[in-house]
């Protein structure tokens, strides 16, 4: 008897747990119709907050990269800037004061009102006269007055000369975006307002999302052609676009493996893990390194400038000598980084605008190793190091010397140890009977190098890397990740930091002020004060003098422009306040089981980067598989 | 009378003095670490691609520190502090900015309460009944085997077991979703499809939570009851011809209870801490990524906000189980 009254509960039980079961996580969404991509930002915090105006709302859930167009977007694949709501580039008079923007026409927002000058002129006054949105200073500081020349033009007047004025609207993952002024005008605390739908004049628009933060999804706009994406591009083929949040990375493979996540950004082991296990899945390159390598950012280390002994830029040089790159790239990102001897990245126009040319004075670069000893420290071989090193651990690189040049940049600096020891010997260091080395007052010389605690992070890896060499050249290095490595490096509570060493760069274009004026000496701090500007708090008057010069630059001057860029990115390589190693590295992997003519390194028609604006002007060109 | 005062009136002073020492921690600890919230969120910002004009830093960094209640000397910050958690307002979240924080706690806390009740209830439940009878009935070939899943069980690492329930039923055998408390594109409604949405997307963590619980229960249990069966009481009662089922039920497993009952209650307190791993693990929402989170970004309000709700809770289920626990043992009574 007892058996059939278990036989009939377990039939119960499995009854009722059948709409449990089931491997689709799309609730109405047909999944051939459906691109699914991970937000690289996480879970969202405030899923029902879209004022991207006011602190940080984890714009990257598709507000930045599908439902908002800016007025221009930095595209780093292409080199080029796209004219989104702007129909060219800014016009400015003389002394720059006074610029005026075209706006593009036929564009609509989302719920079909017009866009037009109005909207450009209202959010510029908002924004400088409410406290609590993140421009507010900025517009504020720098707006006297903005206003409409007709209906697609507006007009502003500065307070204080500015050359650069309108690269707040330009989207380099995230700038000063548009609102639109029916909806805002009539919100009584600008601040607070939630914005929720989200209204843009993207070409998606806001479908769903999850009140957990963990998926918002998008759908096509009727009026797509309305968008600048679609007055630019066509039509975007995906009907709905979700992102999504997980939470660990073994999830994001499961589900990529499983062809439920079509784009995603992992870790280097993520990234092998996933390609060794999924038949169509496709990193940005299909060899080795894989990565996605024009990144515009240049990781590595900083000094802290204003902290003996590293305010001396022998010491400074001196480290960066004892550094075998090879192994240090082996180390750091096993052999993938793209080398780069300044403090821009090896990629898009930036070599041929600016490191090639510079070729001849890297080599020609002397250091005063003292006692009438000079050195070159320059080695336009480093990168071959880095290809023998990956040939060693059995990955395939192609011969081509362009494809290499591409991947592992065009030069680094000689490991040399010896110059590095007579550069500290120049200056009073010394080493102990274990060939410990002692500073010039004869205690041991101990660097603590913080990064951020995360291990997947590049700035985790190149300090953990460098303490590793500084080690074997007799150092007591020690690596001391921590969360609270931003409060202490803008601080200036650190001797050395896994960081940027410069601000990154546009990514496209050939001006360099946005990476050269982080070292302007006004930004500048004492130690236990917030610095603006770079963390390693180094400024001199020869790069002050650039910036002067610069500012007096029209951008659209391109001679003059690279031609003062050059000049910089000469007295920062001289001075050596961080030592620039490799680029960014992506790991991004795609699954063409659903979605293919994703834009990977063959055929880098736009940004790879889902989470960058550029993702918007991907959607016309991705084909569905018929899967 | 003196029941009240040797026993009720020193626990409800002790209450009152953990909830205002702890508090006190929550406000203090985050303040004397490196990490300044302001400084913090302009360097999130940053780092999360918002390039901010460092020439108008210094005023963002101004209208921030008004913004945040971060003005004025920390004694009247402390002052400032208590006066809102008296009217349940922890200010807005740092990083989250302009969010209050109890909204914030509304958004995650169902999501952990729905999980973690029941997960606890039912391990204890489960633990409680198993360990119960293995521990009279040690020697049965039952007993044994559910010793020794257990003792298979209860040392896995949670992560790892957690992580290889999400691979097995997600990847091996695809009969779960990989993440998320719903399935992508659906609406919140009341109705069977998303009342089983929700469920299905709950099985896993909590199946990962239950299992490792009960195995937990059932052995911590299990050696109760055996101690508990040898006392002498109970043998006087068997050679008193008591019947067995009356021994198992109200001379072994009552009084084995008592020390379970209490762990019960600090489980639940415990819940408004959330769980992190099981979040983690399976992308699952709740109040323990809502944490680290808050810890990562040196969200001060936000600790302090969810910590002072988990000191509440935890001190509360103390001062309750105080309460009803001369209920369950007649010795408190006579105090």
């Amino acid at each position: 008897m007892w058996r059939k009254h278990w036989c009939l509960a377990l039939a119960v039980a499995v009854a009722l747990s059948l709409p449990l079961v089931g491997v689709s996580q799309l609730a109405d969404l047909p999944r051939s119709e459906t691109l699914i991509m991970s937000i690289l930002t996480g879970r969202v915090g405030t899923p029902g907050n879209f004022n991207e105006w006011v602190g940080w709302k984890w714009r990257d859930r598709g507000m930045q990269n599908l439902a908002n167009e800016p007025l221009w977007s930095i595209d780093f694949a292409t080199g080029e800037i796209v004219n989104g709501l702007a129909a060219g580039d800014p016009v400015y008079d003389s002394n720059f004061f006074h610029v005026e923007i075209p706006l593009r026409e036929g564009v609509t927002w989302s719920d079909g009102t017009p866009f037009t000058a109005d909207d450009v002129v209202f959010t510029v006054e908002l924004l400088m006269d409410t406290p609590g949105f993140n421009n507010h200073a900025f517009f504020a500081e720098n707006v006297e007055l903005v206003y409409k020349l007709g209906d697609y033009r507006v007009g502003f007047d500065l307070k204080t000369a500015n050359s650069r004025f309108h690269t707040t609207f330009l989207d380099r993952w995230g700038c000063t975006w548009i609102m639109p002024k029916h909806i805002f005008e009539d919100v009584e605390d600008p601040v607070t307002f939630e914005f929720d739908p989200f209204v843009g004049c993207g070409p998606y628009k806001l479908h769903s999302y999850d009140p957990a933060g963990y998926w918002t999804v998008w759908e096509k706009r009727d009026d797509w052609a309305n968008s600048p994406t679609g007055i630019l591009y066509g039509e975007p083929k995906p009907t709905y676009i979700v992102l999504q949040a997980f939470a660990n990375e073994g999830a994001k493979i499961v589900a990529q493996l499983t062809h439920q996540l079509d784009g995603v950004d992992l870790s280097a082991e993520g990234l092998k893990a996933a390609l060794a296990q999924g038949d169509t899945v496709r990193a940005y390159q299909l060899s080795f390194p894989w990565v996605v390598n024009n990144d515009p950012a240049i990781t590595g280390f900083i000094f802290n400038t204003a902290k003996a002994p590293y305010d001396n830029p022998d010491v400074r040089w001196a480290l960066t000598l004892a550094i075998d790159i090879v192994e240090y790239a082996g180390q750091a990102v096993d052999g993938m980084g793209t080398l780069s001897p300044v403090h821009i990245p090896s990629l898009g126009s930036y070599p041929a605008n600016f490191i090639k040319p510079m070729e001849d004075w890297l080599e020609a670069f002397t250091l005063d190793l003292g006692n009438g000893e000079t050195f070159q420290p320059y080695d336009p071989d480093a990168p071959a190091g880095v290809v023998a090193y990956a040939r060693s651990r059995g990955y395939i690189v192609s011969d081509d010397p362009a494809a290499q040049e591409q991947a592992f940049g065009l030069g680094w600096f000689k490991y040399a140890p010896e110059a590095a020891a007579k550069l500290l010997e120049k200056n009073g260091f010394s080493q102990d009977a274990e060939g410990n080395w002692l500073l010039p007052d004869g205690t041991p010389w101990r660097i603590e190098v913080v990064s951020r605690s995360d291990t997947s992070h590049l700035e985790f890896k190149n300090a953990s890397a460098a303490v590793q060499q500084w080690k074997q050249f007799g150092i007591d290095a020690v690596h001391v990740p921590t969360d609270a490595a931003a409060t202490l490096t803008q601080n200036g509570d650190f001797d050395i930091a896994g960081n940027w060493p410069a601000q990154e760069p546009w990514g496209a274009g050939p001006d360099l002020y946005r990476t050269l004026n982080a070292w302007n000496s006004t930004y500048v701090r004492p130690i236990g004060e917030l610095t603006n500007g770079n963390h390693s708090r180094w400024s001199s008057p020869e790069m002050d003098e650039v910036l002067a010069d610069l500012r007096a630059t029209d951008p659209a001057d391109t001679a003059a422009t690279i031609a003062l860029g050059i000049e910089g990115l000469k007295i920062a390589f001289t001075e050596m306040p961080g030592t620039p190693t490799f680029g960014y590295i992506g790991f991004v992997t795609w699954d063409e089981y659903y979605w293919t003519n994703w834009p990977g390194a063959e055929n880098s028609y736009i940004g790879p980067y889902a989470h960058w604006g550029t993702f918007k002007y991907m959607t016309p060109f991705l084909e569905p598989t018929g899967n | 009378m003196r029941f009240v005062r040797r026993y009720l009136l020193p626990r409800f002073i002790q209450y009152v003095l953990v909830i205002f020492l702890g508090i006190t921690a929550v406000f203090f600890i985050p303040r004397f670490t490196p990490s300044d919230p302001v400084q913090r969120t302009i360097a999130e910002l940053q780092s999360h691609g918002s390039y901010l004009d460092p020439g108008s830093i210094d005023e963002m960094v101004e209208d921030l520190r008004e913004m945040y209640g971060l003005e004025g000397s920390m004694l009247e910050q402390y002052g400032a502090f208590w006066k809102r958690v008296f009217t349940g307002d922890f200010g807005v979240s740092f990083f989250q900015f302009p969010t209050p924080v109890m909204d914030l706690i509304r958004m995650s806390l169902p999501w952990t309460a729905g999980l973690l009740l029941w997960a606890t209830l039912l391990s204890w439940i489960v633990g409680n009944l198993l360990g119960g009878l293995a521990g009279y009935y040690a020697r049965s070939r039952w007993s044994r085997a559910l010793d020794t899943v257990a003792m298979v069980v209860r040392p896995m690492p949670y992560y790892i077991f957690a992580l290889s329930l999400l691979i097995l039923f997600t990847y091996v055998v695809r009969l779960f979703p990989i993440a998320g408390g719903t399935d992508i594109g659906r609406k919140a409604a009341f109705n069977w499809k998303f009342i089983a949405d929700v469920l299905r997307h709950a099985f896993l963590p909590a199946l990962s939570m239950i299992v490792l619980g009960v195995a937990t229960t059932f052995q911590t249990m299990k050696l109760i009851v055996q101690n508990v069966n040898a006392e002498d009481f109970v043998q006087y009662a068997k050679l008193g011809g008591v019947k067995e089922r009356r021994i198992v039920s109200r001379y072994v497993i009552r009084n084995a209870m008592l020390p379970q009952i209490t762990n019960l209650a600090l489980a639940l307190g415990q819940i408004l801490s959330g769980a992190l791993i099981t979040e983690i693990v399976f992308s699952y929402p709740g109040l323990g990524s809502l944490l680290f989170n808050a810890i990562v970004t040196g969200d001060y309000n936000l600790i302090m906000g969810i910590t002072a709700l988990s000191i509440l809770a935890i001190t509360s289920a103390i001062l309750l189980i105080d309460l009803v626990y001369p209920l369950f043992d007649p010795r408190v009574r006579l105090m």
